[in-house]
């Protein structure tokens, strides 16, 4: 077949349709690529940066970070614990899938995505407690609406930082590079 | 050859790429994400993002594992075992693991139904409507024509209708379960009475064993308690104090239990009697002493050629038996499924106190009883279930409540359950999911899953301690269900007079409290509490309450060597040339088919997954020109049933096994219509214990000339990748 496979593609024409054939697939494949890196849908767009920009601390709502692997999702009761204060919410376009969870008591539906595959096993508390600060991995939340990941959470991401965290400290090193601290 | 680029090697091409731009966007995280939906308001005991771990009782089988489930915002999202608690030790089996697919089943019945009987939807009713219906139901009808059918787990539910029965001359509630008819319990305890004359089931203690010997008993499967069990099986194979142990398992087909023995003897249908006494004779002579009288008729020559195990096999066997510190001998299953199954039960029994084991590490005990544990509370045999479809049919019960069982599926269909359902006026189940007794009834009043639920279960054996396990709701009920308990509650209380003096409660908790509280005085608790709520508190946080003491207690055994024992041949019913042996589907059990996660849980031997078959030996599948996944027609003296057949190598060319489990006509989508049920097949022929003979039958195959291909995991060319042509 590698003979036969030669002779053809020695063919001008058939050059050019192997081009056409490469590209298609190329950009079907940027297509679908780009398709995984989009933002989800949110049932509010969220403005991080508004509340940010209030002096909100992350942790008031992602609680779960400094004591447990997940940082989560706040209540609406711990949304309306402010918004029922605020004149706006009742007539905001904006807000009006909150105040309608609120009424009706059924939750919203949000999208995580900072996101790891099943298989890594990350806590938020480690991370917290060593004196990382949100933003390290999240990206600066006081420029964003809805979150969006500045980065891919691959295994080079966490790899670089532990390396550097543990500079210089061997034992350190050995501990944050081991594969069982996060698959396990 | 063309000197052209082919048409198929595009095409290949072309798949690479497609292939390689699926890779690419599957790896994305888009793949990955998932809605996620807040608390709405969360408890205050709560930490955003922190899990939450409730103790509970499993309710997938009789046993009463202690479970501790992990929420998440409030949804219940894995079981694990109660490392507290005695009998499973933080262990459960995959059927404790499954029970979430129970719980967020898509089949469920939601809310409280009327239909009529035999159609699959019906009008919704309020609880309130359908509390009217139950107070009705007790208040116009007479004592002696209200029934109650209940299954082996919600103990707490049979305590409050005992309750209800003795005070207001209700029939007693009888309780069933398939489990409870394979295992053969009736037999165990019936061989146990005879012999020490107590009641109780035996507790066999495999841990500290050093030479076990089963006859049928597949207690790595589902006999009695398999968790415990299984941890019992770990520890005689691997022990810090003693050598690893042997196992020895007498049955004639091989089960998942058989083929983690050390050596399996397939042992012909019905000689097991007389197999055990030859054993026990010849390990006595080995032992010397007197010969005792139970073994002095047997000629171990005579049943070497009855049996098909050789006599030097059957040497060998005892001398393992005699000269081992630690011997050990169960009974169960199939062994006791036959017409002589007490007389199997007895001899066991009795090649135990043959090497005198009875009371020491490793032998045999009486099981410690549950707090308020009494022999009213026991599962009835098939026999007495056959006493109850007749007055059923005789239309001695005007209304019928039915929970926690599903006779219809787990009967023998010969026994007549469906029809003999037409001579009760008003059928009202408490089911949880639509199954085939559900469907055949009047009203649907559904109870929480067990996971939403309270109640508490007593362990009736396998586990050293007393122990009483208990539930709690993990999680906010799904559905508009409501506690049957509290229905019972409810109606009694509109019902009035002396149904509402039987039941004096507020509501489940108060009548669990009431059932529990005795227990504060025990000298023995593992916790103590002055008050009530403080010992419910920690009644909840610990998933029961045990005691710390063995309670083990040790049989009379002064007359058992001497008495006679019987040794003949059990009788085969029917005409057929094969031996029938159905057994219980490790993986799926009796309720198991509607939980997706058990179903794609292939078959320990034969790695089949969602569906039934038929077992032949290779051997006999050649004489009669059968195939693997040739269908084939099944003929007992009872029934008929056509299945695809497994040429399974670990079974007696004489003898052809079928799995029960599956074959469900209603229970929801991953159950319906899939597989057969081998209960279509089992006869009314019954042990001297009153326990079904469903072992005890012979059947004829016949091909059909139809193919039904059975998925599974092993290749279809078999592991060692040779097929006979």
């Amino acid at each position: 077949m590698t003979k036969r496979l030669f002779d053809w593609l020695k063919q001008p024409l058939s050059l050019i349709a192997v081009g056409i054939v490469l590209l298609a697939l190329f950009s079907f494949a940027a297509y679908g690529v780009s398709l995984t890196q989009k933002s989800p849908e949110q049932p509010i767009q969220f403005p991080h940066k508004t509340h940010v920009s209030l002096g909100i601390q992350c942790l008031y709502c992602h609680a779960g970070a400094a004591r447990g692997p997940a940082a989560g999702i706040p209540s609406q009761a711990r949304c309306w614990g402010c918004h029922n204060q605020i004149a706006k919410t009742q007539t905001s376009q904006l807000l009006a899938p909150l105040k309608q969870a609120v009424i009706s008591g059924k939750p919203l539906e949000w999208v995580p995505v900072f996101i790891v595959p099943d298989f890594v096993h990350f806590n938020h508390r480690a991370h917290i407690a060593a004196g990382q600060n949100c933003e390290n991995c999240h990206g600066d939340m006081s420029k964003v609406t809805v979150a969006e990941s500045p980065q891919v959470f691959n295994m080079g991401f966490c790899l670089n930082c532990h390396k550097k965290v543990a500079a210089g400290n061997q034992a350190l090193l050995v501990k944050l590079t081991d594969c069982g601290t996060c698959h396990y | 050859m063309s000197d052209k680029f082919s048409r198929r090697d595009f095409l290949k091409l072309a798949g690479v790429g497609a292939a390689t731009t699926a890779i690419l966007t599957g790896c994305g995280p888009a793949s990955r994400y998932v809605k996620r939906e807040p608390y709405m308001l969360m408890p205050e005991y709560n930490y955003n993002g922190l899990s939450t771990y409730y103790a509970t009782t499993c309710r997938e089988c009789a046993a009463g594992c202690g479970l501790v489930v992990r929420t998440f915002q409030g949804r219940a999202i894995k079981t694990e075992g109660n490392a507290n608690n005695p009998l499973n030790l933080g262990k459960t089996c995959a059927r404790g693991q499954a029970t979430l697919h129970g719980l967020y089943n898509p089949d469920r019945v939601t809310e409280p139904i009327k239909r009529k009987r035999g159609n699959a939807s019906g009008e919704t009713v309020t609880w309130d409507a359908a509390i009217q219906t139950v107070a009705d139901a007790l208040k116009n009808n007479q004592p002696n024509e209200i029934a109650f059918l209940l299954g082996t787990t919600s103990d707490h539910l049979f305590d409050l209708v005992a309750d209800l029965s003795t005070q207001t001359g209700i029939n007693a509630p009888i309780r069933f379960g398939a489990l409870s008819m394979f295992e053969s319990r009736a037999t165990l305890s019936k061989a146990a009475e005879n012999l020490f004359g107590k009641v109780g089931l035996p507790f066999f203690d495999v841990g500290k064993a050093q030479t076990v010997f089963s006859f049928g008993a597949n207690f790595l499967e589902t006999w009695l308690s398999p968790v415990s069990y299984t941890r019992g099986f770990a520890g005689l194979r691997e022990s810090k104090t003693k050598q690893r142990g042997t196992f020895v398992q007498f049955e004639s087909r091989m089960s998942s239990t058989a083929a983690k023995a050390d050596e399996w003897i397939p042992i012909r249908p019905g000689t097991e009697a007389m197999v055990i006494l030859a054993i026990g004779r010849l390990a006595s002579e080995l032992r010397g002493g007197p010969l005792p009288r139970a073994f002095a008729d047997i000629d171990p020559a005579g049943v070497a050629t009855k049996s098909d195990i050789k006599l030097e096999t059957l040497r060998h066997l005892a001398e393992l038996f005699a000269n081992s510190n630690g011997s050990l001998a169960i009974p169960g299953g199939a062994a006791l499924g036959q017409s002589n199954g007490l007389a199997v039960a007895e001899a066991v029994l009795t090649l135990n106190a043959a090497v005198g084991n009875f009371g020491k590490p490793g032998g045999v005990f009486f099981s410690p009883l549950a707090p308020n544990q009494t022999e009213y509370q026991r599962s009835a045999s098939v026999q007495e279930m056959q006493n109850f479809v007749k007055q059923m049919a005789n239309g001695k019960f005007k209304v019928l409540f039915v929970h926690g069982v599903n006779p219809a599926f787990e009967l023998p269909a010969s026994l007549g359950f469906k029809d003999a359902l037409k001579g009760v006026e008003r059928v009202i189940s408490f089911a949880t999911f639509p199954d085939e007794t559900a469907s055949e009834s009047d009203y649907v009043f559904p109870d929480h899953h067990g996971l939403e639920s309270w109640g508490y279960q007593r362990v009736t054996t396998g586990s050293v301690n007393s122990v009483i396990s208990g539930s709690q709701p993990v999680v906010v009920p799904l559905y508009n269900t409501r506690a049957t308990v509290d229905v019972l509650i409810a109606a009694a209380k509109l019902a009035g007079g002396k149904f509402a003096s039987a039941l004096p409660f507020k509501d489940e908790v108060e009548f669990l409290q009431s059932k529990i509280a005795p227990l504060m005085d025990a000298s023995d608790g593992f916790f103590a509490a002055p008050d009530i709520n403080t010992f419910m508190a920690n009644f909840q946080q610990y998933g029961g309450w045990w005691t710390t003491t063995d309670g083990r207690s040790l049989p009379n055994i002064a007359d058992v060597l001497n008495r006679s024992l019987k040794d003949a041949e059990s009788e085969f019913a029917g005409e057929g040339e094969f031996f029938f042996v159905p057994f219980v589907l490790p993986t799926i059990a009796e309720a198991g088919a509607n939980k997706p996660w058990l179903q794609e849980l292939p078959d320990p031997t034969t790695t089949v997954m969602w569906n039934t078959w038929v077992e032949i030996n290779p051997a006999t599948a050649d004489d009669l020109g059968i195939e693997d996944d040739d269908v084939v027609k099944i003929t007992s003296d009872a029934g008929e049933l056509e299945v695809p057949v497994y040429r399974y190598p670990a079974i007696r060319p004489d003898t052809i096994a079928i799995p029960f489990g599956q074959g469900h006509t209603a229970y929801g989508r991953y159950a319906e219509n899939r597989g057969v049920n081998p209960a279509d097949l089992l006869g009314q022929n019954f042990n001297d214990a009153g326990d079904l003979a469903f072992a005890g039958m012979k059947v004829k195959i016949q091909k059909t000339g139809k193919k039904q291909p059975l998925s599974r995991l092993e290749g279809k060319l078999g592991v060692y990748g040779f097929k006979k042509e």
